[in-house]
């Protein structure tokens, strides 16, 4: 009972005081409404009025500044217990309004202030401000009612200027000043010196007299001269461009805190957020702008936001405008503080689709290309995070060794999915859900390293799929689950070996996110898009000579497209070249149902996840809800493809092939993909991919980026100068890209000898002996070259007849076309198995050694010594046909590089010291990783070799020598090569089972620990062969790898007694 | 060029000379059937997508059409020759007398690859093609057909063009027509189950019940999945299939104890054939590898995949208890393991008779083209066995009549039926 009446005695008094600060502001208003009375007057009075709305009217005093002039209480003491609130006049504090108690009084809102007296006292400074305002304006009306002076525009504005803002007047004069010096006024030359005396030539007093302090003009003698400046402007420019000059230079001052803004680094994206805000409401259209403060504008924009990388800002400028950051802004997160970007990715995106935007006024084929709706969270978001976590000391994750982060990292992962992130950037994501609704979104990694122009740096960190599905909670927690685990792959080992390699581990990198809605329908249980898939604007892997490089190539598959992202190993994507959308890889059925995708990848929504998924299946299900399933298969009867018609398709039975023949044939996206590149391409400076995706009525662009090549499709630079006989071949047709840094081995099969061959038995065995080799040749470090067509079929005169899996394992395959009687053959251009190749990643090169201005080093490729017999003695019948040259041995231990550059057009196979560096690959920072490869990887499993054979017990076992070939003793293997040992036993059955479990202990040890030193999974490191006396004394099987005459196994010492 | 190069044209006439010599030809047939009685080179302008017009060499090379209207598919391939077309031309002829189909032999080509012509391109040869020879083909005279990189809508395209020209519906120009646009019902089968007509009529020569006998049968296409769903229904079992296995690039051998189960493998197999050998092991398949189709315990074994499959490093390894080899695929067993097939007594059936189904049917489609009127699909199984039967008694006669290899009985066949018929017309 007494607290209740306490508080309603409070809730009394509370209303009292509301009551007196009513009174006060009333009075306040009164005063100012005298409209006859002066400034001095007004500040008197209202002086008077302000205690009695104060809380403690009896020791309040008040005082007022302005312009100099200070109007106060009587009598007035100045305290420490004071409230200000500064009068503004057009943006410029020409005063300021204080409040002091005389005596303290206990503390509430602002010291002994209420809060309500601070929205008093600003309130009375605001009014104040105005009515001082009103009343100049008014004085000059009344003087234009006067019998004007001078009746001309531009004298009103000056004097209206002069009344109210003599600094804007200044600006405006000296503007108007250099203007007309600009353009030839002698008279305005003369003026100038009155502003800036260090415009006189060189024998000036400034230069004459360096001590004597400068005569500084006080600021009226300007505002004299600014009549002088305007009346000779008139007469020099005429009235009218006199007035829109003045005009424009005013409305540019307007935007002037933009400006300052924008330009000074320390400033938050708040605050530019809020100061685009304010410009946007006071000229919506960017109309009001000189063009080139417009393009400061939008550089500095850029520049804060996007990236200050200068080529991007360039392209930028010219089509990202001021309002669309105001578009842009509404959707970005960002942390207090935030003065970070949107990362690679993002601005990539989002020039891109400006530059379409723009651009699409003249092409038609623009106008459908949208972009998904996006949020970004800027790339400072991650410090926030980890900082809010007290996560720091994750930043250190990258100077550790690679086996370290590799086995740290789920823990890395766990650590960031079970971490919160900042409440502003949780109200961002909420608002942000909001926005999307229930639509399943992606987010995806846009790192500032991604950023960099030139660094390959694709798929190195993880895009996340998140359904979206569920109460808005649900959703919530999703999405922070996928961004901290986007967050959380900045730290995997991946990016971080990726970086060491390329010399970026000290880049700060800060790590964008952006979150984009799917582009797709429901079909059934699942979200898909009806197709998607990524282009680039180079073609780098031609299946026809027709083909140009410009002609670009785009890879597309039903479904996500993640699937048309990545190199897959189980399906294919369709290949499509959009300058030449009818040259097809696929031209017989076979190869068209063969090389079509069979597997789709789709967010379930049920289980709200990311599911690859069986396409027949799917379409069988539910076929007629598939968006446009009539551009996108085809019904295979009776051995022929024909686009589905109408309605009535039975998918519950036709045999359907995704063809995209619809797509392609029917509809306008093959024009409209080649326009998106080709202008991409020119607006950039450079060959752009983009990653796309349809569901069925719009294209959507989802990604642009410079045109990214994997590690061995990068342009090689070719070296001058190579010595003669270090060249083996040189190329100048039909080029794509790439460079092979270390074959081992070459086969190759003598065209001659080849067509000489008198049956078609012998024909087929040189296709098994090249089979051979495939499995017993280091992986990917040997070239076949060949003539003509590599994978013939019928008349297998024309080529080798293989199939792929022949060839499965060499790393460059060449086709020689020799001139024959009066015609040069065609080359298939590894049609047969095209995509395969594509797949593997397998260079292709044709070479036309009858070419003018071409090398070929037939005595090399003829003379070396032929190690055939030695490794594949059932062959040997063939040496003359099928040359196997080991170039180490050959050639006192180089290795052959083949360096291909497409833009060149230019390739050369060149013998090369098995140490030295590619040089230095264009575009690309040098690529030190084949290197490594190199020489480390071989190191660490020779070690191991030797450790295991130190270790292994002759007796128990019953061994006899232990030896290693292959990769590990040739220094060429990779990381995710095995160590293949050759075992001699001479023991028992018992023993040779022991033995193997023991080796397979080992193997499994060693596959782990070359799991942490590289991420190559395997089921074990070693390749174990036995070989018995028997074996050796028939030199059947792997003996021969015993003393051979090349390439020999190396022996290494067992456990010593 | 070398003289003793490998030159297909002069392979098949030297196979010929064998055969003729057998048959002691006069020298007049043996010239007259040592090559083609007509040939056709030509240029076939068309016009590419980019505006300029390019010249395509074409050929048609009518080997014999004693017997009937000429047969034989259309090449595009880049390096075709005139002697590849002639030697083919000549098989064609062979091919046809084999099974006894009345019909002659012929091959045609044009110089161009596919993979550098966009499908507007290749319309344009093709019709370019018939403008050509559209006077000296048709469905009396010689009959195209699809062949390498030439598919069912080459075929459409040419005899779209070659009606226009001669002005009127003329289905039976060209075989290989989708079902419903002159094309025949039962092609799918054909192959297959000729396989397995042959096979049967082989076990009645040897006196053995087909119900009871076991296979092994190397491919899982097309055809080997007909001839075992037929051999199935005649009662035999198939032990082991074999595939090929895209992931693994290498072959399997899948096999079960009282035999594999044709429905359940079909649904776990892919277009190819290819078998899905996770599901597989689920389903109790002992999966091998898959050169061990060979070394089954079995009495018949169908190869049906790809040349050369049985060879001398292997054909030692066959059991014991194979008492039938029937060629599904072309060409599977090499030369020097058939000496050793033949010397074992295992009873060869020759690619030539069994798998002759696929050109029996399109012989039928031909003569349905003709009629237009169209079989139903048992119809046209059914007058397949009747002639695939006939074809292999007479060969197989053949062959004990005069103690020769099957392979050789049926080369002799079908030279002397050509001979014959040469003869008898007067020619020679």
């Amino acid at each position: 009972m007494e607290n209740r009446n306490k508080s309603v005695e409070s809730l009394i008094s509370d209303l009292k005081e509301r009551a007196k600060e009513l009174s006060c502001l009333y009075e306040v208003e009164e005063i100012l409404n005298r409209s006859d009375a002066s400034p001095d007057e007004l500040f008197a009075s209202i002086i008077e009025t302000i205690p009695p709305g104060w809380q403690y009217p009896d020791i309040c005093h008040a005082k007022i500044i302005y312009r100099d002039k200070t109007h106060q209480s009587h009598p007035f003491v100045e305290t420490a217990w004071v409230q200000t609130a500064d009068i503004r006049i057009q943006d410029e504090t020409v005063g300021k309004i204080s409040v002091y108690y005389t005596e303290e009084r206990p503390c509430v809102d602002e010291g002994p202030f209420l809060k309500e007296e601070r929205k008093l006292i600003n309130t009375i400074a605001e009014r104040l401000g105005r009515r001082i305002l009103h009343q100049k304006l008014k004085e000059v009306f009344e003087e234009r009612e006067l019998p004007p002076k001078k009746e001309a525009e531009w004298w009103v504005i000056l004097s209206l200027l002069r009344r109210t803002d003599p600094q804007l007047l200044l600006r405006i004069s000296r503007k108007m000043t250099n203007y007309l010096c600009w353009s030839g006024s002698k008279k305005a030359e003369e003026l100038l010196e009155h502003f800036s005396p260090a415009y006189k030539d060189k024998d000036s007093e400034l230069f004459e007299d360096l001590n004597r302090p400068h005569k500084k003009e006080a600021l009226h003698d300007f505002l004299h001269i600014s009549e002088e400046v305007f009346s000779i402007a008139v007469a020099f420019l005429g009235a009218e461009e006199t007035v829109s000059s003045i005009q424009k230079w005013i409305r540019e001052e307007k935007s002037a805190f933009l400006v300052s803004i924008l330009e000074n680094p320390a400033t938050s994206h708040a605050e530019i957020a809020d100061a685009i805000g304010r410009y946007h409401h006071l000229d919506p259209d960017g109309s009001e702008l000189s063009v080139p403060r417009e393009k400061g504008f939008r550089v500095s924009l850029v520049r804060r936001l996007l990236t200050s990388q200068p080529q991007f800002v360039n392209v930028a400028k010219q089509f990202i405008e001021v309002k669309d950051f105001y578009d842009l802004l509404h959707r970005v997160i960002f942390p207090a503080n935030s003065r970070g970007k949107l990362g690679g990715k993002s601005a990539g995106l989002f020039l891109a689709n400006q530059i379409l935007r723009k651009l699409s006024k003249h092409n038609e084929f623009f106008r459908d290309i949208k972009v998904p709706k996006s949020w970004y969270i800027t790339s400072d978001g991650i410090l926030s995070f980890t900082n809010y976590n007290n996560l720091e000391d994750i930043v250190d994750q990258k100077y550790k060794e690679i086996g370290q982060v590799r086995q740290e990292y789920p823990y890395v992962v766990q650590v960031f999915k079970n971490s919160r992130f900042p409440p502003e950037i949780i109200k961002g994501l909420s608002l942000a859900l909001d926005d999307f609704g229930d639509r399943p979104l992606i987010v995806r990694s846009s790192s500032l390293l991604e950023d960099r122009m030139g660094t390959a740096f694709a798929g190195k960190y993880r895009s996340v799929f998140i359904a979206n599905q569920g109460t808005k909670q649900e959703r919530l927690i999703a999405l922070m689950d996928a961004i901290a685990e986007v967050y959380a792959s900045t730290f995997s080992p991946d990016p971080i070996e990726y970086r060491a390699e390329r010399g970026l581990l000290d880049f700060h990198e800060e790590m964008g996110i952006m979150i984009q809605e799917v582009v797709g329908k429901v079909v059934g249980d699942y979200f898909l898009p009806a197709y998607a898939g990524v282009a680039f604007s180079n073609n780098d892997f031609r299946w026809s000579p027709r083909i140009k490089t410009e002609d670009g190539l785009v890879r597309l598959v039903p479904g996500l497209g993640t699937r048309a992202v990545d190199r897959l190993s189980d399906d294919y994507p369709i290949l499509m070249a959009p300058g030449q959308p009818g040259l097809r890889v696929n031209i017989t059925l076979d190869e068209i149902v063969r090389y079509s995708p069979k597997k789709i990848d789709v967010i379930n929504l049920k289980t709200n996840a990311f599911e690859t998924i069986e396409l027949d299946v799917l379409i069988r299900k539910l076929g007629h809800e598939y968006p446009r399933i009539n551009q996108i298969v085809s019904i295979l009867e009776h051995e022929h493809l024909s686009r589905p018609m109408g309605v009535h398709m039975d998918f519950e039975h036709a045999d359907m092939v995704v063809t995209f023949d619809g797509l392609m044939t029917r509809t306008p996206f093959v024009k409209q993909t080649h326009t998106i590149l080709n202008v991409l391409q020119e607006q950039l400076g450079m060959p752009v991919d983009i990653e796309f995706a349809s569901d069925g009525d719009n294209l959507y662009l989802l990604q642009c980026r410079p045109q990214s090549y994997g590690a061995d499709s990068a342009p090689a630079s070719i070296p001058k100068d190579i010595p003669k006989d270090r060249t083996i071949f040189t190329a100048n047709r039909y080029i794509s890209n790439g460079a092979v840094p270390a074959l081992t081995h070459v086969v190759y099969v003598d065209g001659q000898e080849y067509s000489d061959m008198s049956t078609r038995k012998d024909l087929l065995e040189v296709g098994r002996a090249v089979g051979k080799l495939n499995q017993i040749l280091p992986k990917r470090q040997f070239v076949l070259m060949g003539p003509g067509r590599w994978g013939s079929r019928g008349d297998i005169k024309l080529g080798v007849s293989v199939t792929y899996s022949d060839i499965n394992n060499a790393a460059v395959l060449i086709e020689i076309a020799r001139k024959q009687a009066n015609y040069l053959p065609d080359l298939s251009f590894g049609t047969h198995f095209f995509q395969d190749l594509v797949e593997a990643s397998i260079r292709y090169l044709p070479l036309y050694p009858d070419d003018d201005n071409i090398v070929f080093n037939e005595t090399f490729l003829t003379k070396s010594n032929n190690i055939l017999p030695d490794i594949l003695p059932e062959f040997a019948y063939l040496a003359d046909t099928i040359r196997v040259i080991d170039v180490a041995q050959s050639t006192d231990g180089l290795v052959l590089q083949v360096l291909m550059n497409a833009d060149l057009d230019k390739a050369v196979g060149m013998l090369a010291e098995p140490t030295s560096d590619i040089e230095p690959i264009l575009r690309k920072k040098k690529d030190t990783f084949e290197k490594k490869e190199a020489e480390d990887h071989w190191r660490w499993r020779l070690r191991m070799a030797e450790h295991i054979a130190s270790q292994l017990d002759k007796e128990r076992f019953g061994v006899e020598a232990f030896y290693v070939f292959g990769s590990t003793k040739n220094a060429a293997a990779g990381p995710g090569s095995d160590i293949d040992l050759l075992i001699h036993f001479r023991g028992t059955a018992t023993q040779r089972k022991g033995l193997l479990l023991w080796l397979e202990g080992w193997s499994l040890c060693i596959g782990e620990m070359n799991y942490l030193r590289t991420g190559t999974e395997s089921d074990g490191l070693l390749d174990v062969h036995i070989v018995t006396d028997q074996d050796i004394k028939k030199n059947t099987s792997y003996a021969v790898k015993i003393g051979a005459v090349t390439d020999a196994a190396r022996q290494l010492s067992l456990k010593s007694k | 060029m070398d003289s003793k190069s490998f030159n297909p044209f002069e392979m098949a006439q030297e196979q010929f000379d064998k055969v003729a010599d057998l048959l002691d030809l006069d020298q007049a047939t043996r010239d007259l059937l040592r090559n083609p009685i007509r040939e056709y080179h030509f240029s076939i302008p068309a016009r590419m997508d980019d505006g300029s017009v390019k010249i395509f060499k074409g050929f048609r090379v009518q080997h014999n059409d004693a017997r009937g209207p000429g047969k034989g598919g259309i090449r595009f391939h880049p390096q075709e020759t005139a002697d590849t077309v002639r030697a083919l031309a000549m098989w064609m002829t062979w091919k046809c007398a084999a099974v006894d189909i009345p019909l002659g032999g012929s091959k045609g080509g044009v110089v161009c690859d596919p993979h550098s012509l966009s499908m507007r391109e290749q319309e344009q040869i093709c019709r370019g093609w018939i403008r050509q020879i559209a006077r000296d083909i048709g469905p009396i005279t010689d009959v195209p057909a699809p062949d390498v990189m030439t598919s069912a809508q080459h075929m459409l395209w040419m005899l779209d063009e070659f009606e226009t020209i001669r002005g009127g519906k003329y289905p039976g120009l060209i075989t290989g027509k989708p079902v419903g646009m002159g094309g025949s019902l039962g092609r799918k089968e054909a192959t297959g189950y000729g396989v397995i007509f042959t096979v049967r009529e082989a076990l009645k020569e040897l006196g053995i019940r087909p119900d009871g006998t076991t296979a092994s049968v190397q491919g899982f296409g097309n055809v080997a999945q007909h001839a075992i769903e037929l051999y199935q229904q005649i009662g035999g079992t198939v032990m082991s299939v074999s595939c090929w296995d895209q992931d693994d690039q290498t072959t399997y051998a899948f096999k079960k104890k009282d035999g594999i189960n044709l429905d359940e493998l079909r649904k776990i197999a892919d277009r190819f054939g290819g078998i899905d050998k996770g599901k597989a092991k689920d389903l109790g398949y002992e999966v091998l590898p898959g050169d061990l189709w060979l070394e089954q315990d079995v009495d018949i074994l169908i190869p049906s995949a790809l040349e050369n499959q049985i060879n001398l490093e292997n054909v030692n390894k066959i059991s014991k208890r194979v008492k039938i080899i029937a060629e599904g695929a072309n060409g599977p067993t090499g030369p020097r393991a058939d000496e050793v097939i033949q010397e074992r007594g295992i009873f060869m059936i020759p690619d030539f008779v069994a798998n002759a189904g696929g050109v029996t049917c399109s012989y039928f489609e031909q003569v349905q083209s003709n009629m237009n009127y169209y079989w139903e699909r048992d119809q046209v199984l059914g007058k397949l066995d009747v002639k695939m039967t006939s074809a292999f008694i007479a060969v197989s006669d053949l062959a004990k009549k005069r103690k020769l290899y099957m392979r050789d009985a049926a080369y002799v066949i079908a030279v002397s039926r050509v001979a014959q018929i040469c003869r008898d017309r007067g020619w020679v």
